[in-house]
């Protein structure tokens, strides 16, 4: 009878735990989801605030540099085609980021094919307006950078946490799946100027 | 003996190394190409808003820097921190100043409104370098433009003639004026240390009297209008805390002047602490 109740207590102390255990860990995945859907938004808001300042960009320089047609095309055909790149943001897949950041890969290159250009147009250089847009652009290109390296670390944590065990087990059981990082640009990676 | 000779023979061990190599490559890779957290400088301690790591500024020059930086600190809650070194260490000067606000955690971690300012001396052969880091909550009042127009109208100027004093306190004062139109709250109204410390013993102090209130048997009603008391306290601080910032700079001479007051009297002027503010890579750079 004593030994009912001891095998008893110790078999509700054990189903408590490992409910108290899933609980937690499945909070913990959903909590790092979350972390990650909302890097991933960010990362959308910086990419359509470039997109953004296309048509401001693309207005001004056109009155000034009437040479530079083919470029003004090239950036937006790249930008109609980056933006037709949708990513599914409850999957963020490897391959979802890639096909993502290569469009988006583009549209950048392209970009910065235009932004040199204004060297050879002094006029340009000297409207405000333009100095400006130059002024957001630079600010944008920054802003991407942050929050994909923001993304990159809430989606490393949520990966390290869906990929550990015995997390994984609970992980494999309801669906979690592993994110995708952005890769370093290959410009990027020779970013870091030293300038003389 | 012979038998770990022969296991270990020359193919072997090719095959061993290379195998070991690749892991080991893509990890070298991988450490230079990740950014080492030693090149950041590390938040001062005592926490400070003038950090002069290049030694550019005298002593007076930095002490009157801090307590201007520190009394808007105290009066709106902006945090606006001057860091300046001798060496970007390989970083792009936007990506630095990003850094430093994020690892520093500048500004309030309830309305992100720090500001980094970054200068770069021109030494020998390298080119000087400036750069404003925005915090998410102050983008909107300080959008990049605005920070390319203080460096290039108040800062370089000023820097080619080797005033960077100068420069640095006509950009900060800008930046002020910019930054107190979006947010003016004085500093208790967020995670300041002592007075929420003071709100939750005060809080504690009620709580233990509705305790053995309750407990001794006395009227229900006395402590549900305590409670009811209190709520209208909260809700009143609320309405007060968003009316500031309703109202902006206007309102910075009534509600502003007394948190400034509160402020004096409790932290004798010196620096709070970094509240754990967020940036996103808002700003400008410029060199010269």
């Amino acid at each position: 009878m004593k030994k009912g109740t001891i095998v008893l207590i110790v078999v509700v102390v054990a189903i408590i735990g490992i409910f108290v255990w899933c609980k937690n860990s499945y909070n913990g995945m959903v909590k790092s989801d979350e972390e990650v859907n909302a890097a991933w938004s960010q990362v959308e808001n910086v990419y359509q605030r470039r997109y953004d300042l296309i048509d401001n960009l693309v207005s001004t320089v056109k009155g000034y540099a009437e040479h530079e047609q083919s470029t003004l095309q090239g950036v937006i055909e790249a930008r109609a085609k980056a933006n037709q790149v949708k990513v599914d943001p409850d999957k963020l897949s490897a391959e979802d980021i890639a096909r993502f950041q290569e469009a988006q890969g583009e549209f950048g290159q392209a970009l910065s094919r235009l932004m040199v250009t204004y060297e050879n147009y002094p006029e340009l250089k000297a409207n405000q307006n333009f100095l400006e847009l130059q002024a957001e652009l630079a600010g944008t290109e920054n802003r991407i950078a942050t929050e994909r390296r923001k993304f990159n670390e809430a989606a490393r944590a949520y990966n390290t946490k869906i990929r550990s065990f015995p997390t994984n087990i609970l992980a494999s059981m309801f669906g979690f799946e592993t994110k995708g990082y952005f890769e370093a640009d290959a410009q990027a990676a020779t970013a870091p100027k030293v300038e003389f | 003996m012979n038998n770990l000779t022969k296991y270990l023979s020359t193919d072997r061990l090719h095959c061993i190394v290379r195998r070991a190599a690749m892991p080991l490559m893509l990890a070298v890779l991988l450490v230079a190409l990740c950014p080492c957290a030693s090149a950041i400088p590390a938040k001062p301690v005592p926490e400070r808003l003038v950090n002069d790591f290049a030694g550019i500024f005298t002593a007076e020059e930095a002490l009157s820097l801090e307590r201007a930086l520190t009394a808007f600190d105290d009066s709106t809650s902006n945090q606006i921190t001057v860091v300046t070194v001798n060496d970007l260490e390989g970083y792009a000067p936007a990506e630095y100043g990003t850094e430093i606000g994020e690892r520093w955690g500048v500004g309030s971690g309830k309305f992100d409104n720090g500001i980094v300012v970054l200068v770069k001396p021109k030494t020998g052969d390298s080119r000087g370098q400036v750069n404003i880091s925005v915090g998410y909550g102050l983008e909107g009042a300080i959008p990049d433009s605005y920070c390319k127009r203080i460096i290039e109208t108040e800062m370089i100027p000023r820097f080619q003639e080797n005033d960077y004093f100068g420069g640095t306190a006509a950009a900060c004062s800008v930046l002020m004026k910019l930054a107190s139109g979006e947010i003016s709250e004085p500093r208790e109204a967020d995670s300041g240390g002592g007075p929420v410390i003071l709100f939750l013993a005060l809080a504690f102090i009620g709580f233990c009297i509705f305790i053995v209130i309750v407990a001794s048997g006395g009227k229900g009603g006395n402590g549900g209008s305590g409670g009811g008391g209190y709520m209208d306290g909260d809700d009143f601080a609320r309405g007060l805390i968003i009316g500031s910032i309703l109202n902006g700079g206007r309102h910075s001479s009534g509600w502003g002047s007394s948190g400034g007051g509160f402020g004096g009297g409790f932290g004798g002027g010196s620096f709070g602490g970094f509240g754990g503010g967020s940036f996103g890579g808002g700003g400008a750079s410029g060199s010269w």
